[in-house]
């Protein structure tokens, strides 16, 4: 059990773990929205322009874990 | 194999000023074509204005109005469309970096951890210095602790709210620092699958693959661009708006 090799193990936990969360998180939320816009097409719009800011905060989530796991595989 | 070696850096034109490195290195010289690209892109657009557009200035015309309607008064308000400018700057100068790292050979500016970082910093710098602008330091400070909550909260909800203020700044670097790293990452690994497998019978599977992952990338470099102006413009209309 050298370090190298957990690290390498490390980095590959971080995201794929990382990536569960967002994936559901994102599911929810285009989910809700398109439950939404089938209910009410004329707002969709701004629907559409809630969701991609609500994706981009979900994302950001996922993508420390991406930084995280680059660190510990190329350091 | 070596994936980073594509994102490291290595300087042109050697300047050492006073000890800090200003070397001119690849991703000045992108940035220096995002800013010309910028210029010449609105300049243009703006020149011999038209009452009735067509062509180029009928194009900047509708980001312009899709960019102050969205994110300046939806967020802002009418009193702040001075912030339009700061705000649609910024949009134009990631979109560019980010469309510019797509082109086989160039570099995306806005993959440096340093870049995002620097137009993070003057976000933050822009945020606290409205909210003392509009309230004074004091009344700025006052702001984080709403009223007519009991007092025993206060030393919980204080330091939640500074580290806060710390941290939105932070996730807009990182946000933007790893959607573009990740992205041109996949494309690289693509290639590399190309190099790695050796046959020419093989090629066009991780070919479809690069194809595909750039089409994406074009899409999240203008996403990105996007939720960085929108969350700046949150962030100064929240440090701008009344206390509740």
């Amino acid at each position: 059990m050298e370090a190298a090799g957990l690290a390498y193990l490390g980095g590959g936990l971080s995201i794929g773990l990382g990536a569960c969360g967002a994936g559901i998180g994102m599911g929810i939320l285009v989910g809700k929205t398109v439950e939404g816009m089938a209910r009410q097409p004329e707002v969709s719009g701004l629907l559409r322009t809630t969701m991609i800011i609500g994706i981009a905060f979900v994302e950001a989530l996922a993508l420390y874990a991406l930084v995280i796991s680059f660190l510990l595989i190329f350091k | 194999m070596d994936l980073l070696h594509h994102f490291e850096l290595h300087p042109i034109v050697e300047i050492h000023v006073l000890g800090i490195d200003l070397s001119i290195t690849k991703a000045v010289v992108m940035m220096w074509i995002a800013c010309g690209l910028t210029f010449f892109f609105l300049v243009m657009g703006g020149r011999k204005a038209k009452l009735v557009p067509s062509g180029l200035q009928n194009f900047v015309e509708a980001i312009i109005g899709f960019l102050r309607s969205n994110l300046i008064l939806e967020t802002l308000g009418e009193e702040g469309v001075a912030w339009f400018p700061f705000i649609a700057t910024i949009f134009f100068f990631i979109v560019f970096c980010n469309l510019l790292g797509l082109i086989p050979g160039a570099f995306t500016a806005t993959s440096n951890i340093n870049v995002t970082a620097t137009l993070a910093v003057i976000v933050f710098l822009c945020t606290q210095g409205a909210g003392v602008a509009k309230h004074g330091p004091l009344g700025y400070l006052k702001k984080f602790v709403p009223k007519g909550i009991p007092l025993w909260i206060v030393p919980i909800m204080l330091p939640i709210e500074i580290i806060s203020q710390f941290a939105k700044p932070f996730s807009l670097a990182v946000r933007l620092f790893a959607n573009m790293t990740a992205g041109h990452g996949v494309i690289l690994v693509f290639l590399f699958m190309i190099l790695m497998f050796k046959s020419w019978a093989i090629t066009a599977v991780p070919l479809i693959g690069v194809v595909v992952m750039s089409a994406f990338e074009i899409f999240v470099a203008l996403i990105q661009a996007y939720i960085f102006s929108i969350l700046a413009a949150m962030y100064i209309a929240e440090a701008v708006q009344e206390a509740h």
